[in-house]
Protein backbone atom coordinates (compact mmCIF):
# COMPACT_ATOMS: atom_id res chain seq x y z
CA UNK A 1 0.00 0.00 0.00
CA UNK A 2 1.42 3.27 -1.10
CA UNK A 3 1.48 6.05 1.42
CA UNK A 4 0.47 9.47 0.30
CA UNK A 5 1.98 11.24 3.22
CA UNK A 6 3.93 10.42 6.35
CA UNK A 7 4.35 12.73 9.32
CA UNK A 8 7.55 12.18 11.21
CA UNK A 9 9.53 14.14 13.72
CA UNK A 10 13.03 14.96 12.67
CA UNK A 11 15.89 17.03 13.94
CA UNK A 12 17.22 19.34 11.22
CA UNK A 13 20.18 21.61 11.26
CA UNK A 14 19.17 25.24 10.62
CA UNK A 15 21.03 28.53 10.47
CA UNK A 16 20.19 30.78 13.39
CA UNK A 17 20.43 34.55 12.92
CA UNK A 18 21.02 36.14 16.28
CA UNK A 19 19.95 39.77 16.52
CA UNK A 20 21.75 41.94 19.03
CA UNK A 21 20.31 45.27 17.96
CA UNK A 22 16.76 46.62 17.82
CA UNK A 23 17.72 49.16 15.15
CA UNK A 24 16.44 47.77 11.83
CA UNK A 25 18.71 49.90 9.62
CA UNK A 26 21.81 48.96 11.56
CA UNK A 27 20.86 45.27 11.41
CA UNK A 28 20.17 45.42 7.68
CA UNK A 29 23.57 47.04 7.10
CA UNK A 30 25.43 44.43 9.14
CA UNK A 31 23.63 41.61 7.34
CA UNK A 32 24.41 43.11 3.92
CA UNK A 33 28.06 43.34 4.83
CA UNK A 34 28.04 39.71 5.88
CA UNK A 35 26.30 38.51 2.72
CA UNK A 36 28.63 40.52 0.48
CA UNK A 37 31.56 38.48 1.78
CA UNK A 38 30.08 35.31 0.26
CA UNK A 39 26.93 36.13 -1.72
CA UNK A 40 26.35 32.60 -3.10
CA UNK A 41 26.53 30.91 0.26
CA UNK A 42 23.40 32.55 1.62
CA UNK A 43 21.11 31.95 -1.35
CA UNK A 44 18.09 29.80 -0.50
CA UNK A 45 19.13 28.88 3.02
CA UNK A 46 16.42 28.58 5.70
CA UNK A 47 16.97 30.94 8.62
CA UNK A 48 15.61 31.09 12.15
CA UNK A 49 15.69 34.47 13.84
CA UNK A 50 16.73 34.71 17.45
CA UNK A 51 16.38 38.22 18.89
CA UNK A 52 18.68 38.73 21.87
CA UNK A 53 17.31 42.21 22.65
CA UNK A 54 14.11 43.50 24.20
CA UNK A 55 11.76 46.23 23.02
CA UNK A 56 11.76 45.29 19.35
CA UNK A 57 9.63 47.59 17.22
CA UNK A 58 6.36 45.82 16.18
CA UNK A 59 7.36 46.25 12.52
CA UNK A 60 10.91 44.96 13.05
CA UNK A 61 10.16 41.31 12.33
CA UNK A 62 8.08 42.04 9.22
CA UNK A 63 10.79 44.35 7.83
CA UNK A 64 13.45 41.78 8.62
CA UNK A 65 11.52 39.00 6.83
CA UNK A 66 11.09 41.22 3.78
CA UNK A 67 14.80 42.11 3.76
CA UNK A 68 15.85 38.42 4.03
CA UNK A 69 13.59 37.54 1.09
CA UNK A 70 15.26 40.32 -0.90
CA UNK A 71 18.60 38.74 -0.12
CA UNK A 72 17.16 35.38 -1.36
CA UNK A 73 17.18 33.79 2.09
CA UNK A 74 14.18 31.89 3.54
CA UNK A 75 13.16 33.05 7.05
CA UNK A 76 11.08 30.18 8.45
CA UNK A 77 10.77 30.90 12.13
CA UNK A 78 11.78 32.62 15.30
CA UNK A 79 13.21 31.26 18.51
CA UNK A 80 12.04 33.16 21.57
CA UNK A 81 10.31 32.91 24.95
CA UNK A 82 8.90 36.45 24.72
CA UNK A 83 5.10 36.40 24.41
CA UNK A 84 4.91 39.69 22.44
CA UNK A 85 7.53 38.48 19.98
CA UNK A 86 5.57 35.25 19.50
CA UNK A 87 2.57 37.40 18.58
CA UNK A 88 4.64 39.44 16.14
CA UNK A 89 5.94 36.19 14.64
CA UNK A 90 2.39 35.12 14.05
CA UNK A 91 1.72 38.27 11.97
CA UNK A 92 4.99 37.89 10.09
CA UNK A 93 4.15 34.28 9.22
CA UNK A 94 7.04 32.81 11.19
CA UNK A 95 7.05 29.53 13.12
CA UNK A 96 7.91 29.75 16.82
CA UNK A 97 10.66 27.56 18.25
CA UNK A 98 11.44 27.15 21.94
CA UNK A 99 14.52 28.83 23.26
CA UNK A 100 17.78 26.99 22.75
CA UNK A 101 18.86 26.64 26.34
CA UNK A 102 15.44 25.38 27.37
CA UNK A 103 15.26 22.80 24.62
CA UNK A 104 18.62 21.37 25.44
CA UNK A 105 18.64 21.51 29.20
CA UNK A 106 15.21 20.17 30.00
CA UNK A 107 15.77 16.58 28.94
CA UNK A 108 19.06 16.51 30.82
CA UNK A 109 17.43 17.65 34.01
CA UNK A 110 14.68 15.10 33.63
CA UNK A 111 17.21 12.36 33.06
CA UNK A 112 19.14 13.13 36.19
CA UNK A 113 15.94 13.32 38.20
CA UNK A 114 14.89 9.94 36.94
CA UNK A 115 18.22 8.51 38.00
CA UNK A 116 17.71 9.75 41.51
CA UNK A 117 14.12 8.63 41.80
CA UNK A 118 14.35 5.21 40.23
CA UNK A 119 15.60 2.45 42.52
CA UNK A 120 19.28 2.60 41.72
CA UNK A 121 21.16 -0.67 41.27
CA UNK A 122 23.40 -1.03 44.28
CA UNK A 123 25.04 -4.29 45.16
CA UNK A 124 24.34 -5.77 48.56
CA UNK A 125 26.44 -4.91 51.59
CA UNK A 126 28.36 -8.06 52.52
CA UNK A 127 29.57 -8.76 56.06
CA UNK A 128 32.14 -11.57 56.10
CA UNK A 129 32.09 -12.40 59.81
CA UNK A 130 29.61 -12.70 62.61
CA UNK A 131 27.87 -9.52 63.72
CA UNK A 132 28.62 -9.42 67.43
CA UNK A 133 26.80 -8.16 70.50
CA UNK A 134 26.72 -4.36 70.51
CA UNK A 135 27.48 -4.07 66.81
CA UNK A 136 25.03 -2.56 64.36
CA UNK A 137 25.14 -2.93 60.59
CA UNK A 138 22.98 -0.79 58.31
CA UNK A 139 22.70 -1.38 54.58
CA UNK A 140 21.26 1.87 53.23
CA UNK A 141 19.21 1.59 50.03
CA UNK A 142 20.44 -1.94 49.49
CA UNK A 143 20.36 -5.56 50.56
CA UNK A 144 22.46 -6.96 53.36
CA UNK A 145 24.27 -10.29 53.30
CA UNK A 146 25.83 -11.63 56.50
CA UNK A 147 28.01 -14.69 56.02
CA UNK A 148 28.32 -15.38 59.76
CA UNK A 149 25.73 -15.27 62.50
CA UNK A 150 23.94 -12.28 64.01
CA UNK A 151 24.61 -12.75 67.71
CA UNK A 152 22.39 -11.73 70.66
CA UNK A 153 22.57 -7.99 71.26
CA UNK A 154 23.54 -7.25 67.66
CA UNK A 155 21.35 -5.45 65.11
CA UNK A 156 21.27 -5.85 61.35
CA UNK A 157 19.23 -3.38 59.33
CA UNK A 158 18.67 -3.08 55.59
CA UNK A 159 16.45 -0.92 53.40
CA UNK A 160 16.24 -3.98 51.17
CA UNK A 161 16.32 -7.70 51.98
CA UNK A 162 18.43 -9.33 54.67
CA UNK A 163 20.21 -12.63 54.04
CA UNK A 164 22.01 -14.38 56.89
CA UNK A 165 23.97 -17.55 56.26
CA UNK A 166 24.41 -18.21 59.97
CA UNK A 167 21.86 -17.99 62.77
CA UNK A 168 20.00 -14.78 63.61
CA UNK A 169 19.96 -14.42 67.38
CA UNK A 170 19.92 -10.61 67.57
CA UNK A 171 17.54 -8.10 66.02
CA UNK A 172 16.85 -8.04 62.32
CA UNK A 173 15.13 -5.29 60.30
CA UNK A 174 14.35 -5.51 56.58
CA UNK A 175 12.72 -2.76 54.52
CA UNK A 176 13.57 -0.24 57.20
CA UNK A 177 12.48 2.68 54.97
CA UNK A 178 9.07 1.09 54.57
CA UNK A 179 9.62 -1.30 51.67
CA UNK A 180 6.89 -3.87 52.31
CA UNK A 181 8.18 -6.33 49.74
CA UNK A 182 11.47 -6.73 51.62
CA UNK A 183 12.19 -10.18 52.97
CA UNK A 184 14.46 -11.89 55.46
CA UNK A 185 16.26 -15.15 54.76
CA UNK A 186 18.18 -17.02 57.43
CA UNK A 187 19.85 -20.38 57.82
CA UNK A 188 18.29 -20.39 61.27
CA UNK A 189 16.13 -17.80 62.96
CA UNK A 190 16.05 -17.43 66.73
CA UNK A 191 15.95 -13.64 66.98
CA UNK A 192 15.26 -11.16 69.72
CA UNK A 193 13.12 -9.26 67.26
CA UNK A 194 12.23 -9.59 63.60
CA UNK A 195 10.85 -6.60 61.69
CA UNK A 196 9.83 -5.85 58.12
CA UNK A 197 8.76 -2.33 57.12
CA UNK A 198 7.98 -1.44 60.72
CA UNK A 199 5.88 -4.52 61.55
CA UNK A 200 7.66 -6.61 64.14
CA UNK A 201 7.44 -9.71 66.28
CA UNK A 202 9.37 -10.55 69.43
CA UNK A 203 11.05 -13.86 70.12
CA UNK A 204 8.23 -15.20 72.26
CA UNK A 205 5.64 -14.59 69.54
CA UNK A 206 7.53 -16.70 67.02
CA UNK A 207 6.46 -20.32 66.86
CA UNK A 208 9.19 -22.75 67.97
CA UNK A 209 8.68 -24.67 64.73
CA UNK A 210 9.96 -21.66 62.82
CA UNK A 211 13.15 -21.48 64.84
CA UNK A 212 14.73 -24.49 63.21
CA UNK A 213 15.81 -24.63 59.60
CA UNK A 214 16.26 -22.35 56.65
CA UNK A 215 13.49 -19.78 56.74
CA UNK A 216 12.02 -16.92 54.77
CA UNK A 217 10.12 -14.10 56.44
CA UNK A 218 7.92 -11.85 54.35
CA UNK A 219 5.05 -9.45 54.88
CA UNK A 220 1.57 -10.60 53.89
CA UNK A 221 -1.61 -8.66 54.71
CA UNK A 222 0.27 -6.59 57.28
CA UNK A 223 1.43 -9.72 59.07
CA UNK A 224 4.81 -11.37 59.21
CA UNK A 225 4.69 -14.64 57.33
CA UNK A 226 7.21 -17.36 58.24
CA UNK A 227 7.95 -20.06 55.71
CA UNK A 228 10.42 -22.91 56.11
CA UNK A 229 12.28 -23.47 52.88
CA UNK A 230 13.76 -26.91 53.40
CA UNK B 1 59.62 -11.36 67.25
CA UNK B 2 57.62 -10.29 70.27
CA UNK B 3 53.95 -11.16 70.44
CA UNK B 4 51.48 -9.17 72.50
CA UNK B 5 48.70 -11.37 73.94
CA UNK B 6 45.68 -9.86 75.66
CA UNK B 7 43.65 -11.92 78.13
CA UNK B 8 40.17 -10.44 78.11
CA UNK B 9 36.51 -11.34 78.65
CA UNK B 10 34.22 -8.36 79.04
CA UNK B 11 32.61 -9.88 82.12
CA UNK B 12 34.33 -9.80 85.49
CA UNK B 13 35.15 -12.78 87.68
CA UNK B 14 35.43 -15.33 84.88
CA UNK B 15 39.13 -16.08 85.38
CA UNK B 16 41.11 -13.53 83.38
CA UNK B 17 43.78 -12.99 86.01
CA UNK B 18 43.98 -16.71 86.88
CA UNK B 19 44.42 -17.45 83.18
CA UNK B 20 46.99 -14.64 82.73
CA UNK B 21 49.04 -15.95 85.64
CA UNK B 22 49.01 -19.60 84.56
CA UNK B 23 49.40 -18.87 80.86
CA UNK B 24 52.40 -16.57 81.31
CA UNK B 25 53.98 -18.99 83.81
CA UNK B 26 53.40 -21.85 81.34
CA UNK B 27 55.08 -19.91 78.52
CA UNK B 28 58.03 -19.07 80.77
CA UNK B 29 58.34 -22.74 81.80
CA UNK B 30 58.72 -23.51 78.08
CA UNK B 31 61.77 -21.25 78.04
CA UNK B 32 60.27 -18.07 76.61
CA UNK B 33 60.96 -14.67 78.10
CA UNK B 34 57.59 -13.41 79.29
CA UNK B 35 56.28 -10.18 80.79
CA UNK B 36 52.78 -10.09 82.25
CA UNK B 37 51.16 -6.69 82.75
CA UNK B 38 48.22 -6.02 85.07
CA UNK B 39 46.00 -3.43 83.33
CA UNK B 40 43.43 -3.46 86.14
CA UNK B 41 44.57 -0.17 87.66
CA UNK B 42 42.80 0.50 90.93
CA UNK B 43 41.78 -3.14 91.47
CA UNK B 44 45.08 -4.90 91.15
CA UNK B 45 45.00 -8.68 91.62
CA UNK B 46 47.68 -10.21 89.47
CA UNK B 47 50.46 -9.58 91.98
CA UNK B 48 48.41 -11.45 94.63
CA UNK B 49 47.85 -14.47 92.42
CA UNK B 50 51.50 -14.47 91.37
CA UNK B 51 52.52 -14.10 95.02
CA UNK B 52 54.62 -10.97 94.59
CA UNK B 53 52.38 -8.37 96.25
CA UNK B 54 55.01 -7.59 98.90
CA UNK B 55 57.67 -6.88 96.32
CA UNK B 56 55.88 -4.14 94.40
CA UNK B 57 57.88 -0.89 94.63
CA UNK B 58 57.05 0.77 91.34
CA UNK B 59 54.08 -0.18 89.19
CA UNK B 60 52.77 0.07 85.63
CA UNK B 61 51.32 3.57 86.16
CA UNK B 62 54.68 4.86 87.44
CA UNK B 63 56.31 3.66 84.24
CA UNK B 64 53.55 5.00 81.98
CA UNK B 65 53.82 8.39 83.66
CA UNK B 66 57.62 8.39 83.53
CA UNK B 67 58.11 8.29 87.30
CA UNK B 68 60.13 5.06 87.15
CA UNK B 69 62.01 3.07 84.55
CA UNK B 70 60.78 -0.25 83.24
CA UNK B 71 63.73 -2.05 84.87
CA UNK B 72 62.77 -0.61 88.26
CA UNK B 73 59.14 -1.70 87.94
CA UNK B 74 59.52 -5.20 86.47
CA UNK B 75 59.30 -7.80 89.23
CA UNK B 76 61.19 -11.02 88.56
CA UNK B 77 59.23 -14.15 89.44
CA UNK B 78 60.85 -16.23 92.18
CA UNK B 79 59.68 -19.63 90.93
CA UNK B 80 60.17 -19.41 87.18
CA UNK B 81 63.06 -17.94 85.22
CA UNK B 82 62.32 -15.52 82.39
CA UNK B 83 59.02 -14.43 83.94
CA UNK B 84 58.49 -10.80 84.90
CA UNK B 85 55.45 -9.07 86.34
CA UNK B 86 54.42 -5.47 85.90
CA UNK B 87 51.92 -4.79 88.67
CA UNK B 88 49.02 -2.35 88.49
CA UNK B 89 48.70 0.60 90.82
CA UNK B 90 46.16 0.23 93.58
CA UNK B 91 45.94 3.91 94.39
CA UNK B 92 45.22 5.34 90.94
CA UNK B 93 42.39 4.82 88.50
CA UNK B 94 42.31 3.80 84.86
CA UNK B 95 42.55 7.39 83.62
CA UNK B 96 46.18 7.28 84.74
CA UNK B 97 46.91 5.14 81.66
CA UNK B 98 47.45 6.83 78.31
CA UNK B 99 47.68 5.20 74.93
CA UNK B 100 51.09 6.79 74.25
CA UNK B 101 52.38 5.66 77.65
CA UNK B 102 51.17 2.09 77.16
CA UNK B 103 52.65 2.00 73.68
CA UNK B 104 56.01 3.19 75.00
CA UNK B 105 56.07 0.49 77.70
CA UNK B 106 55.17 -2.24 75.19
CA UNK B 107 57.83 -1.01 72.75
CA UNK B 108 60.43 -1.00 75.53
CA UNK B 109 59.49 -4.56 76.48
CA UNK B 110 59.85 -5.64 72.86
CA UNK B 111 63.27 -3.99 72.66
CA UNK B 112 64.27 -5.70 75.91
CA UNK B 113 63.82 -9.02 74.09
CA UNK B 114 60.61 -10.34 75.62
CA UNK B 115 59.06 -13.10 73.49
CA UNK B 116 55.57 -12.72 74.90
CA UNK B 117 53.92 -9.72 76.51
CA UNK B 118 50.73 -10.85 78.24
CA UNK B 119 48.22 -8.11 79.02
CA UNK B 120 45.75 -8.95 81.79
CA UNK B 121 42.70 -6.85 80.92
CA UNK B 122 40.28 -5.40 83.46
CA UNK B 123 36.60 -6.32 83.17
CA UNK B 124 34.27 -4.10 81.20
CA UNK B 125 34.64 -2.46 77.82
CA UNK B 126 35.84 0.96 78.93
CA UNK B 127 39.21 2.65 78.65
CA UNK B 128 41.25 0.18 80.69
CA UNK B 129 39.99 -2.82 78.73
CA UNK B 130 40.38 -1.00 75.41
CA UNK B 131 43.97 -0.02 76.20
CA UNK B 132 44.80 -3.60 77.23
CA UNK B 133 43.65 -4.99 73.89
CA UNK B 134 44.70 -2.09 71.64
CA UNK B 135 48.25 -3.30 70.90
CA UNK B 136 47.45 -7.03 70.90
CA UNK B 137 48.51 -9.51 68.21
CA UNK B 138 46.60 -12.38 69.79
CA UNK B 139 43.75 -12.59 72.27
CA UNK B 140 42.63 -15.18 74.79
CA UNK B 141 38.89 -14.77 75.29
CA UNK B 142 38.10 -16.12 78.74
CA UNK B 143 34.50 -17.28 78.99
CA UNK B 144 32.41 -19.18 81.51
CA UNK B 145 29.83 -21.57 80.09
CA UNK B 146 26.84 -19.37 80.86
CA UNK B 147 24.88 -16.92 78.72
CA UNK B 148 25.87 -13.58 80.24
CA UNK B 149 29.57 -14.39 80.06
CA UNK B 150 29.21 -15.57 76.46
CA UNK B 151 27.34 -12.42 75.50
CA UNK B 152 30.02 -10.19 77.06
CA UNK B 153 32.74 -12.17 75.28
CA UNK B 154 30.87 -11.63 72.04
CA UNK B 155 30.88 -7.90 72.74
CA UNK B 156 34.61 -7.82 73.46
CA UNK B 157 35.28 -9.81 70.26
CA UNK B 158 33.48 -7.08 68.34
CA UNK B 159 35.71 -4.48 70.00
CA UNK B 160 38.84 -6.54 69.20
CA UNK B 161 37.79 -6.53 65.57
CA UNK B 162 36.98 -2.82 65.46
CA UNK B 163 39.02 -0.85 67.97
CA UNK B 164 42.43 -2.49 68.06
CA UNK B 165 45.57 -1.10 66.48
CA UNK B 166 45.57 -4.00 64.02
CA UNK B 167 41.99 -3.22 62.97
CA UNK B 168 42.69 0.50 62.61
CA UNK B 169 45.94 0.12 60.69
CA UNK B 170 44.58 -2.60 58.41
CA UNK B 171 47.16 -5.19 59.46
CA UNK B 172 45.97 -8.78 59.79
CA UNK B 173 43.28 -9.29 62.41
CA UNK B 174 44.04 -10.23 66.01
CA UNK B 175 44.26 -14.03 66.36
CA UNK B 176 41.41 -15.04 68.68
CA UNK B 177 41.49 -18.04 71.04
CA UNK B 178 38.65 -19.21 73.26
CA UNK B 179 39.47 -20.29 76.81
CA UNK B 180 36.49 -21.83 78.56
CA UNK B 181 36.94 -21.68 82.34
CA UNK B 182 35.01 -23.25 85.23
CA UNK B 183 33.83 -25.96 82.89
CA UNK B 184 31.83 -28.66 84.65
CA UNK B 185 30.96 -31.56 82.30
CA UNK B 186 28.55 -33.07 84.79
CA UNK B 187 26.52 -29.86 84.93
CA UNK B 188 26.64 -29.56 81.16
CA UNK B 189 25.07 -33.01 80.89
CA UNK B 190 22.21 -32.03 83.18
CA UNK B 191 21.69 -28.89 81.11
CA UNK B 192 22.71 -26.45 83.84
CA UNK B 193 25.65 -25.16 81.81
CA UNK B 194 26.24 -24.39 78.17
CA UNK B 195 28.30 -27.03 76.39
CA UNK B 196 31.58 -26.35 74.59
CA UNK B 197 29.74 -26.78 71.31
CA UNK B 198 27.09 -24.22 72.29
CA UNK B 199 29.72 -21.63 73.20
CA UNK B 200 31.78 -22.21 70.03
CA UNK B 201 28.60 -22.04 67.97
CA UNK B 202 27.70 -18.70 69.54
CA UNK B 203 31.12 -17.09 69.40
CA UNK B 204 32.60 -18.78 66.31
CA UNK B 205 36.10 -18.71 67.80
CA UNK B 206 38.54 -21.65 67.92
CA UNK B 207 38.72 -23.37 71.29
CA UNK B 208 42.18 -23.18 72.80
CA UNK B 209 41.10 -25.22 75.79
CA UNK B 210 38.58 -25.76 78.56
CA UNK B 211 39.63 -25.50 82.20
CA UNK B 212 37.59 -27.82 84.41
CA UNK B 213 35.98 -26.28 87.47
CA UNK B 214 38.29 -27.11 90.35
CA UNK B 215 38.82 -26.05 93.93
CA UNK B 216 42.54 -26.13 93.18
CA UNK B 217 42.13 -22.80 91.38
CA UNK B 218 40.88 -20.99 94.49
CA UNK B 219 43.42 -22.71 96.72
CA UNK B 220 46.26 -21.76 94.41
CA UNK B 221 45.08 -18.13 94.24
CA UNK B 222 44.91 -17.94 98.03
CA UNK B 223 48.40 -19.39 98.23
CA UNK B 224 49.74 -16.83 95.78
CA UNK B 225 50.87 -19.38 93.22
CA UNK B 226 49.54 -19.82 89.68
CA UNK B 227 47.44 -22.98 89.49
CA UNK B 228 49.57 -24.32 86.63
CA UNK B 229 52.30 -25.01 89.22
CA UNK B 230 50.05 -27.59 90.97
CA UNK B 231 51.34 -30.62 89.07
CA UNK B 232 48.49 -32.97 90.00
CA UNK B 233 45.61 -30.63 89.40
CA UNK B 234 43.35 -31.10 86.37
CA UNK B 235 43.21 -27.33 85.98
CA UNK B 236 47.00 -27.25 85.74
CA UNK B 237 46.96 -30.02 83.14
CA UNK B 238 44.38 -28.08 81.16
CA UNK B 239 46.44 -24.86 81.32
CA UNK B 240 49.54 -26.75 80.16
CA UNK B 241 47.53 -28.08 77.21
CA UNK B 242 46.47 -24.52 76.45
CA UNK B 243 50.07 -23.32 76.40
CA UNK B 244 51.10 -26.21 74.15
CA UNK B 245 48.22 -25.57 71.74
CA UNK B 246 48.99 -21.86 71.73
CA UNK B 247 52.56 -22.70 70.70
CA UNK B 248 51.25 -24.75 67.80
CA UNK B 249 51.12 -28.30 69.12
CA UNK B 250 48.09 -30.41 68.29
CA UNK B 251 46.73 -31.92 71.45
CA UNK B 252 43.38 -33.57 71.85
CA UNK B 253 40.96 -31.69 74.08
CA UNK B 254 40.31 -33.30 77.45
CA UNK B 255 38.20 -32.64 80.53
CA UNK B 256 35.22 -32.06 78.25
CA UNK B 257 33.12 -35.03 79.30
CA UNK B 258 32.20 -36.47 82.66
CA UNK B 259 33.56 -39.93 81.69
CA UNK B 260 37.05 -38.63 81.07
CA UNK B 261 36.96 -36.78 84.31
CA UNK B 262 36.23 -40.08 86.02
CA UNK B 263 39.28 -41.60 84.40
CA UNK B 264 41.48 -38.82 85.69
CA UNK B 265 39.98 -39.08 89.12
CA UNK B 266 41.14 -42.68 89.14
CA UNK B 267 44.55 -41.82 87.78
CA UNK B 268 45.26 -39.09 90.30
CA UNK B 269 43.55 -40.83 93.15
CA UNK B 270 41.09 -38.05 93.79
Amino acid sequence: MNKIIDLKGSILSLTVLKLYSNDIEQTKQALSDKINQAPDFFVGIPVVLEPQVDNLDPTFLALMVEFLHQKQMLPIGIRTQDETLKEHANYAGLAVFGEESQVKKRPQQQESKECAEAPSLKTALVVQNAVRSGQQVYAKDRDLIVLGSVNPGAEVIADGNVHVYGTIRGKVFAGSQGETSARIFAQKLDPELVCIAGLYQLAEDIEPAHKNGFIEVSLRNDQLNFKLLD
Amino acid sequence: MSRVVVVTSGKGGVGKTTTSASFSTGLALKGYKVAVIDFDVGLRNLDLIMGCERRVVYDFVNVVQGEATLQQALIKDKRVDNLYILAASQTRDKDALTQEGVERVIEELKEAGFDYIVCDSPAGIEKGAQLALYFADEALIVTNPEVSSVRDSDRILGILQAKSKRAESGEGPIVEHLVLTRYNPARVETGEMLSVEDVIDLLSVNLLGAIPESEDVLNASNAGSPVIMEEKSQAAQAYKDIVDRFLGEEIEHRFLTAEKKGLFQKLFGK
